[in-house]
């Protein structure tokens, strides 16, 4: 029988590990929202950000964290450049499913160029804190893991009060919400789509990073996140970032609940089912989603 | 007049028919001409994309919904014709029938939960479809084999390894004869032209009166089926199954790639995809072994087809005949929806303060000023 402790204990996992998919999904909700786009490549670049920060500790011998400094406003150029460069030259008509294939191309690149550079061995950060845990109620609760929860809930934060509180967060909404009416209302939606794009790659540096403290990292690891975080973004309904993070943090924590009678396998199916069951009975998403019906 | 335009029009059929026959006796040939058993098996490898890639294009090319997903029903085929075999020791040739009706059966429910949604949702339904059957039958060891892989038995024992490799060769063959087919007959059937009406514009299609559920779902059952043929038929040629090979996005991104890289709206497109990426594919494991080099390589390679050649080498090459040689086209033609925007959009351009075309059905329809930006 399942103690209740453990179950305590795994409720926290998987709170902690909602909060990094909270972060991830919000960044891919971004893409769709301002381009319409779905972002195959994220978690390519999320790796790419813990391969990074490995790098950075293992050369300087300074904490990986320091290493946002440097990614972070770097995934955002790129992904401005990106934007500009090569999601604009899309036909309008059938960008949706060609960006696909186009980011799906960025991804196996960075899997590719990653397994080339650092070679397929897998990798881990050790820290002097990587060991450290504490106690709460009776639950051990890895520093690290805490580390990396607030670090994507202070970005998550951010966003939020990004997009809530200043007039760039309000010209992006309204380029999510719709194009035409915000470029009427004098925003140059270009520029601003291409500010979204780069904030949603910032926060693939900031998971990324937050992932390198106790995840062991692999180039071909995307695949094992893209996929939960593509069903967490249709579950919470394409283009809102609120039903992202909730989804996120409903399907982080089903899935830290399923491994204690399932094991590690099987308990991320539940990302899968949670997809099917949304498509089937309700496609525009859970959580809001207003966006979602045409897509 | 009449008789010179029908007189031309069937020397144009004969002179198809003759290229058809001359590049079938070409194929046919190729065991023949092979060196060594190496590249034989290479050949079988490229036959085996073809058949896999103008699967793929039934539901791709016709319809217009990307899937990256196709290697499911390839490592569903290629699994149940093994697991038939090996646990219920049916006959090659009857598993690779049964896998293929299982999986045509399998594909009914996902193409109804994966179609009712367009786009971005369908593509991702494809993909996670993927990796859940890759965890399922990683971890379903007792049953699958897990990934220590699946031995299936040879179905002609007694053959040497040559031998082996030619008759697989003629039978991929016959499969993707039969592949082709079928495409050509959808082609020129009402039906594939409710399925080109999905794929221009799917609210105007449902609007005229074409079942676009039923027909998209036909569609996507037949291709599905198709595809666990070529891998069935792989999984007997083959004879070692692993699922990180076979439920890989990596191989349905192929088949994308081919495709498109031979143009999705000919027939032979993706057989000439098939050709090129396959032969590249053989080459890069030929040069750099293990490296993840191919990865690059097919990455650079697909990003480049879908900002420059979306339309494939086909058009590509049609339209640089059609402008050196025949400068009068004619008059009826089929044109996309990105075309027609783009010419709206040039129009509208020509003529600053016009109306530019008014909401579209596609999320860019409206944003014609965009693309016209795009194209300087």
């Amino acid at each position: 029988m399942i103690s209740g402790s453990l179950l305590f204990q795994s409720l926290i996992l998987g709170v902690l590990l909602g909060g990094l998919y909270a972060l991830l999904a919000a960044g891919l909700t971004l893409y769709f929202g301002v381009m319409r786009v779905v972002m195959i490549a994220h978690s390519a670049f999320l790796i790419l950000a813990a391969y990074l920060a490995w790098y950075f500790h293992r050369q300087t011998g300074l904490d990986p964290l320091l290493s946002m400094v440097v990614t972070a406003p770097l995934f955002f150029v790129i992904g401005v450049a990106m934007q500009r460069l090569l999601i604009t030259r899309l036909r309008p008509a059938t960008r949706t499913m060609m960006s696909v294939l186009l980011t799906f191309a960025i991804a196996i690149g960075i899997e590719g160029l990653l397994g080339y550079v650092f070679t397929g061995t897998h990798r881990r950060t050790q820290l002097s804190y990587s060991g450290a845990s504490f106690e709460l109620f009776g639950a051990r609760v890895a520093v690290v893991k805490l580390i990396a929860f607030g670090l994507a809930a202070a970005a998550l934060g951010g966003l939020f009060l990004l997009l809530r509180k200043t007039t760039f967060g309000q010209a992006l909404r309204a380029t999510m919400q719709h194009k035409e009416a915000a470029e009427l209302a004098g925003i140059d939606t270009d520029r601003v789509a291409g500010y979204g794009f780069g904030i949603g790659l910032a926060t693939a540096a900031v998971g990324g990073t937050a992932m390198a403290l106790d995840v062991t990292i692999y180039p071909s690891l995307h695949w094992h996140w893209i996929g939960p975080l593509m069903a967490i973004i249709v579950v919470g309904g394409l283009g809102s970032v609120p039903g992202a993070a909730i989804a996120a943090m409903l399907l982080g924590v089903t899935q830290s609940l399923l491994q204690l009678p399932l094991g590690t396998t099987w308990a991320q199916t539940i990302f899968y089912l949670a997809l099917f069951a949304t498509l089937v009975f309700r496609p525009q998403g859970f959580f809001g989603g207003r966006l979602a019906q045409r897509f | 007049m009449r008789s010179g335009s029908e007189s031309r029009r069937r020397i144009g059929t004969l002179a198809r028919l003759l290229a058809l026959a001359i590049g079938t006796a070409l194929v046919l040939s190729f065991p023949q001409v092979a060196p060594n058993p190496y590249v034989l098996s290479a050949g079988v490898v490229i036959v085996n994309y073809a058949v896999l890639a103008t699967s793929w294009n039934l539901v791709g090319g016709f319809t217009g919904y990307i899937s990256l997903g196709h290697g499911a029903y390839l490592g569903l085929g290629a699994y149940g014709t093994g697991l038939l075999v090996t646990r219920a020791d049916v006959p090659s040739f009857v598993a690779l029938v049964i896998a293929a009706a299982i999986v045509a059966v399998l594909a009914i429910p996902i193409g109804i939960a994966s179609l009712r949604v367009r786009g971005a949702s369908f593509v991702i339904v494809s993909i996670a479809l993927v990796l859940i059957l890759l965890l399922v039958f990683q971890s379903w060891a007792s049953f699958t084999g897990g990934s220590n892989g699946l031995v299936v038995p040879r179905p002609f024992p007694g053959l040497r390894r040559p031998e082996h490799h030619m008759v697989f060769f003629y039978l991929f063959c016959a499969l993707l004869a039969l592949a082709l087919l079928a495409w050509w007959i959808i082609d020129r059937s009402r039906f594939g032209l409710g399925l080109k009406a999905i794929r221009e514009d799917e609210d105007k299609a449902q609007a005229l009166g074409t079942p676009t559920f039923a027909y998209k779902l036909a569609a996507f059952v037949v291709s599905a089926t198709f595809t666990a043929l070529g891998g069935g038929m792989y999984a007997l040629w083959f004879g070692d199954l692993d699922p990180i090979f076979q439920f890989s996005i990596l191989t349905g991104a192929y088949m994308v790639l081919m495709a498109l890289l031979g143009g999705v709206r000919h027939l032979f497109g993706p057989v000439l995809g098939a050709l090129v990426v396959g032969y590249a594919l053989e080459y890069f494991k030929l040069e750099y072994g293990d490296t993840q080099l191919h990865l690059v390589a097919t990455g650079v390679l697909l990003g480049l087809v879908v900002l420059f050649m979306p339309d494939g080498v086909i058009p590509a090459v049609a339209d640089l005949y059609a402008r050196f040689f025949k400068p009068q086209a004619a008059s009826i033609r089929e044109v996309s929806t990105a075309e027609l925007l783009a010419q709206r959009a040039a129009e509208a351009g020509a003529q600053p303060g016009g109306g530019d075309g008014g909401p579209g059905g596609e999320p860019g329809g409206t944003s014609v000023p965009t693309s016209a930006e795009a194209k300087r």
